[in-house]
């Protein structure tokens, strides 16, 4: 790698280059740019989870006070398939007014059948969500080896049936836009993962150049996959803002991002995985159904929220059998969610896995170590188990003793990473000063400040001479931060944007060496005119795969429930690491998004009403402050391996790890994620009879199975739509 | 949004006469600016009872603390008389929302507070408790509701003071027309026990003025919970056990606990199981016992009847000091 060897910033802990501006409130972002004459939109979204609507009608609304523009989403009758889907929108002089506009649009519909639960979903009987066509859908069994005979000559074969819930993205900024049409000229100031996939699809969907569509992301707080395109909300504000003549701004609430905005889909996993007697994987099978929302019968490989993942996961026995089913419910539609498939995908596995270390009386970290293919995963097994005292806290199963009772789990991921095809460009001023400029955007891993220390480091100069100018499409090209691959494909682009720099500073300055004590002097040459130079992504600078490892420990009272994770360790391989600070950051935010997932996370469906009953953080409930354990964070520093992003890989095992943490300190197994007091009392038997719980109860996932084993071994079909994006 | 008109009441008297009209007290808003929003609430007339004189003070008297309404949860939380007296009641306080809600809330809001059901709180689901014909949670997503009720509504009081003061054996002192009324905590809640509609005793005019709350010398008490997240949630349960020690046997002893029943849930048999006896484990397990034996734990609320009973043994075990 072409990477310096000895660094000033690279490598080295630097905080972030906007964490002033965000910290007092200077930095803009989307729901802060407040353009003269701007209009407030707001969406009317269905309140019946299946419905044929048959007429819209705007007049009432159009005519109510401050209304400015009133649109339809679809023409013409259509169908509702789950309650918040958008029907019409309007823009006018206040948010209030828009509000109170809504509910004068009227909507003639006739309520149709619905179902919401996945495990109703998938019988014969259910509603259909879309008429005419099965609710279940799963692939052809994907089959390799001898599966029936490896189970038979196995040493011990373990079972596991667990569940994931839907997650809800829920970033703190929630989705929306400012759309400004100026004749033939499009703005769009954008809550963005993607300045230039916004623009193409404004431009698209608007039917306007790409040439005069602008989209702008300056700060952005977070997506997690769900901000890769305008959205319906996007498309609708677009739509306002032309039909109004005025920008119109149009920002959801925090109800409307549990209900239509993505989502991570659910999973019902029922596991069986077998080993020799030296403790070597040699069959797999998985019987699987999810939900991935109202349109499901998409193979879309984890890649895009469809409701299938990888299995089984990051191991690899001999002989495998892989059944998958996608089960359409009346619900909003999942998609791309921080490390798509991977956190499902390992809970089970991981589960399994465990429950196999059990039978087999072998350490859950050796079992690892000698069955996963990753090379530097079992290195980091090693290291980890050292620094976390594994050996020391590891005991049998239940044998902590209560009334809290302790245990500890272990878990690993794996991620491509990998990114490319970004450019860049470098305008020196004669004083010295440089802009960096590059059409990325900070999704909050600190892009802005990447982009600040390479440039820092291979011009030689300090920090502050360096401007960094990102989150505009007008700046060269640059892909989605998406795929943890922001800093892979951007921080190449600048390191040859700084080669072809010198290299010009060097000619017009006659300087051999123009960098650090040499670039005052070399910059005075260059008078009026300032240098501008381009450079982009090249290879041998950054690669992909990541791969990451994490120790939980836990404490669970067993009297209330409650589980209480002190300690998750980290040891993640990334490569070269660009800013150290930055890096831990992204590693924090993932165990947290983990913990999350493990512990307190889920859509709450009601089968009733097909209502979302905790659409906002009242009753959806994200981890707080008070709720973190104590995070440490190994870097496996590679730089010989070049930039590898881990913003997913990072939030990949930390439940599975606090799962199988539980069961260590539980001796029985919570099988339902998130592992909340009551699921934890009925796990331990304390729940009086009479009560069901919230459970998946093992005759209905039975059903469901049995349906996934027994659908006809189809292709999988076309997805009957998107995510969250508009038809 | 409805249009509505604001006005401020300089006593509690007019404050009374103003709200008549499809008004509604604003004290804190934390919880009528959510219903307005959510279209739960449609008044005519918002009263601003910030000003009504005396409603803002804690004072502490030689037999009992007085907390104004309008003392706000962060100030009762942090006032080193109440920590002291009566800890049960400032820890109450502190385990309301967020500092936020803490630093808005006011003590008269939080016992008046409206329901948390989340069908409730859905505008468009007409429940028995917005005059529908039927519950939701009867055989619906119910982990939250409650284990004991009269009537059809299973949405339980979630209101932390009033479990504290259940406890204490506290009073309110309510504005009824032209007269004030004081009521026990058990009157405050008891129309929630039997009508579906109920959130409490008290009409949309009657307003509370204030908090009395009677201070024994070597009286305990404390106040313990447990909710899903360790900050800014609500509880699943909480258990609040007070009373004196008197030679190492408790005395005047009651134990409320909170979210499991409409009204905050005391038991007479249960005080009485303790009373005279020593704080231990065993002692509250049998008061426990007698606390929830009537608990019905239907579909996904029975797992609160483990946690109400360990929540008892730790509340009354606590007044060991």
């Amino acid at each position: 790698m072409p990477w310096p060897k000895e660094t000033r910033w690279l490598g080295k802990e630097t905080p972030r280059v906007d964490g002033p501006a965000k910290v007092t409130g200077r930095a803009k972002f989307t729901s802060d740019i407040v353009l003269p004459g701007v209009l407030h939109g707001a969406i009317l979204r269905a309140k019946w989870p299946a419905a044929h609507v048959k007429s819209v009608n705007l007049e009432k609304a159009r005519r109510a006070p401050g209304i400015k523009a009133a649109i339809l989403v679809n023409e013409g009758e259509f169908e509702v398939r789950y309650a918040g889907q958008e029907i019409a929108a309007l823009a006018g002089t206040s948010k209030q007014a828009v509000l109170d506009a809504l509910a004068l649009i009227e909507v003639s519909a006739e309520p149709a059948a619905f179902v919401v639960k996945e495990l109703e979903a998938v019988k014969a009987d259910a509603p259909q969500v879309f008429a005419g066509k099965a609710n279940l859908t799963e692939g052809a069994a994907k089959e390799t080896g001898e599966v029936a005979a490896a189970f038979a000559a196995a040493a011990a074969v373990a079972e596991a049936t667990v569940s994931t819930p839907i997650q809800l993205h829920q970033p703190m900024e929630p989705h929306g836009h400012t759309v400004q049409i100026d004749g033939d000229e499009l703005t769009a100031w954008s809550s963005t993962q993607g300045v230039f996939a916004c623009r193409d699809s404004f431009a698209k969907s608007m039917n306007f150049p790409q040439s005069k569509v602008r989209v702008t992301c300056e700060h952005m707080g977070g997506g997690f996959g769900s901000k890769f395109n305008p959205g319906v909300e996007g498309l609708l504000c677009a739509k306002l803002a032309q039909a109004a003549g005025a920008p119109v701004k149009l920002m959801l609430t925090r109800a409307e991002e549990g209900l239509a905005v993505g989502n991570r889909p659910s999973s019902f996993q029922k596991l069986k995985l077998a080993a020799d007697a030296e403790g070597k994987l040699t069959a797999f099978e998985i019987y699987s159904v999810g939900t991935p929302g109202f349109a499901a019968g998409a193979n879309q490989g984890g890649g895009s929220g469809g409701a299938s993942f990888p299995a089984p996961y990051i191991y690899k026995p001999a002989a495998t059998r892989v059944k998958q089913g996608s089960v359409a419910v009346n619900a909003g539609q999942s998609c791309a969610f921080r490390a798509p498939g991977h956190p499902v995908a390992s809970v089970g596995m991981e589960a399994v896995l465990d429950e196999l270390a059990v039978k087999l009386g072998v350490d859950p970290v050796e079992i690892r170590i000698k069955n996963d293919p990753h090379e530097i995963r079992r290195k980091e097994y090693a290291l980890g188990a050292e620094k976390f005292g594994w050996k020391e806290k590891y005991r049998k199963p239940g044998a902590s003793p209560g009334p809290v009772k302790t245990g500890v789990g272990v878990a690993g991921a794996a991620w491509m990473s990998g990114g490319r095809g970004t450019q860049a460009e470098i305008q020196v001023n004669a004083d010295g000063t440089v802009e960096v400029r590059v059409g990325t955007q900070d999704l909050g891993t600190g892009s802005r400040t990447v982009v600040q220390v390479v440039a820092a480091e291979m011009l030689g100069l300090d920090r502050d001479r360096i401007t960094v100018r990102i989150g505009d499409s007008r700046f060269p090209p640059s892909g989605s931060s998406g795929g943890s691959q922001t800093t892979a494909a951007v921080s190449p682009a600048i390191f040859d944007a700084c080669e072809n720099v010198l290299a010009e500073l060097k000619k017009v300055s006659g300087l051999d060496d123009p960098r650090g004590a040499n670039w005052k002097a070399a910059c005075a040459k260059l008078g009026s005119a300032p240098l501008q130079v381009r450079g982009k992504w090249r290879e041998g600078l950054s690669t992909g795969g990541a791969g990451g490892v994490q120790f939980a420990e836990v404490g669970v009272d067993t009297d209330m429930g409650a589980v209480k994770v002190k300690k998750v360790l980290v040891v993640q391989d990334c490569g070269l690491v660009v800013n150290k600070l930055t890096c831990e950051s992204q590693i924090n935010g993932g165990v947290i998004m983990g913990l999350g997932y493990a512990l307190y996370e889920q859509r709450v469906m009601d089968a009733r009403t097909g209502f979302v009953l905790n659409p906002t953080l009242e009753n959806y409930k994200l981890p707080g402050a008070a709720d973190l354990p104590e995070i440490q964070i190994m870097l496996l520093d590679m730089p010989e391996r070049g930039v590898i992003g881990v913003g997913e890989p990072c939030t990949v095992p930390t439940a599975s790890a606090i799962a199988n943490a539980v069961a260590n300190a539980l001796g029985v197994r919570v099988p339902d994620l998130p592992l909340t007091p009551d699921r934890v009392l009925a796990a331990l038997g304390k729940v009086p009879k009479g009560a069901t719980g919230t459970a998946a109860r093992p005759d209905a996932t039975a059903g469901a199975f049995a349906a996934v084993a027994a659908a006809p071994e189809a292709e999988w079909v076309e997805s009957n739509g998107g995510c969250h994006s508009y038809t | 949004m409805n249009a509505f008109s604001y006005v401020t009441a300089q006593t509690a008297g007019s404050a009374v006469e103003l709200v008549r009209e499809r008004g509604r007290f604003l004290a804190g808003g934390m919880d009528l600016l959510g219903e307005i929003k959510d279209g739960l609430a449609e008044p005519a007339v918002l009263v601003n009872v910030k000003a009504l004189p005396g409603t803002r003070e804690i004072v502490v008297a030689k037999d009992k603390v007085v907390i104004g309404a309008n003392v706000t949860l962060a100030t009762l939380a942090e006032h080193a008389e109440a920590k002291k007296l009566l800890p049960a009641l400032a820890q109450a306080a502190d385990a309301v929302g967020s500092p936020q809600m803490r630093n808005v809330g006011t003590v008269g809001g939080n016992l008046a507070q409206h329901s948390r059901c989340w069908y409730y709180r859905q505008r468009d689901v007409r429940c028995v408790k917005k005059g529908g014909s039927r519950c939701f949670a009867r055989g619906g997503e119910n982990k939250y509701h409650s284990l004991f009720t009269k009537n059809m509504c299973l949405s339980p009081c979630v209101s932390n003071l009033a479990v504290a003061l259940s406890a204490l054996d506290a009073a309110v002192v309510v504005q009824r027309g032209a007269k004030t009324v004081t009521l026990a905590i058990a009157q405050l809640y008891e129309r929630a026990w039997s009508e579906p509609k109920a959130h409490h005793s008290l009409a949309a005019d009657e307003l509370i003025l204030r908090v009395e709350v009677p201070v024994a010398a070597g009286a305990r008490s404390a106040y313990v919970r447990i909710a899903e997240k360790n900050e800014f949630d609500w509880a699943l349960v909480s258990c609040v056990a007070a009373g004196r020690i008197e030679g190492g046997k408790l005395r005047g002893v009651r134990v409320a606990l909170g979210s499991v029943a409409p009204i905050p849930w005391q038991v007479k048999e249960a005080n009485a199981a303790l009373e005279g006896r020593e704080p231990t484990a065993e002692n509250a397990a049998k008061a426990a016992e007698r606390l929830l034996k009537d608990a019905e734990p239907r579909e996904q609320i029975g797992y609160k009847i483990p946690i109400a009973q360990a929540l008892v043994k730790r509340a009354v075990t606590a007044l060991a000091g």
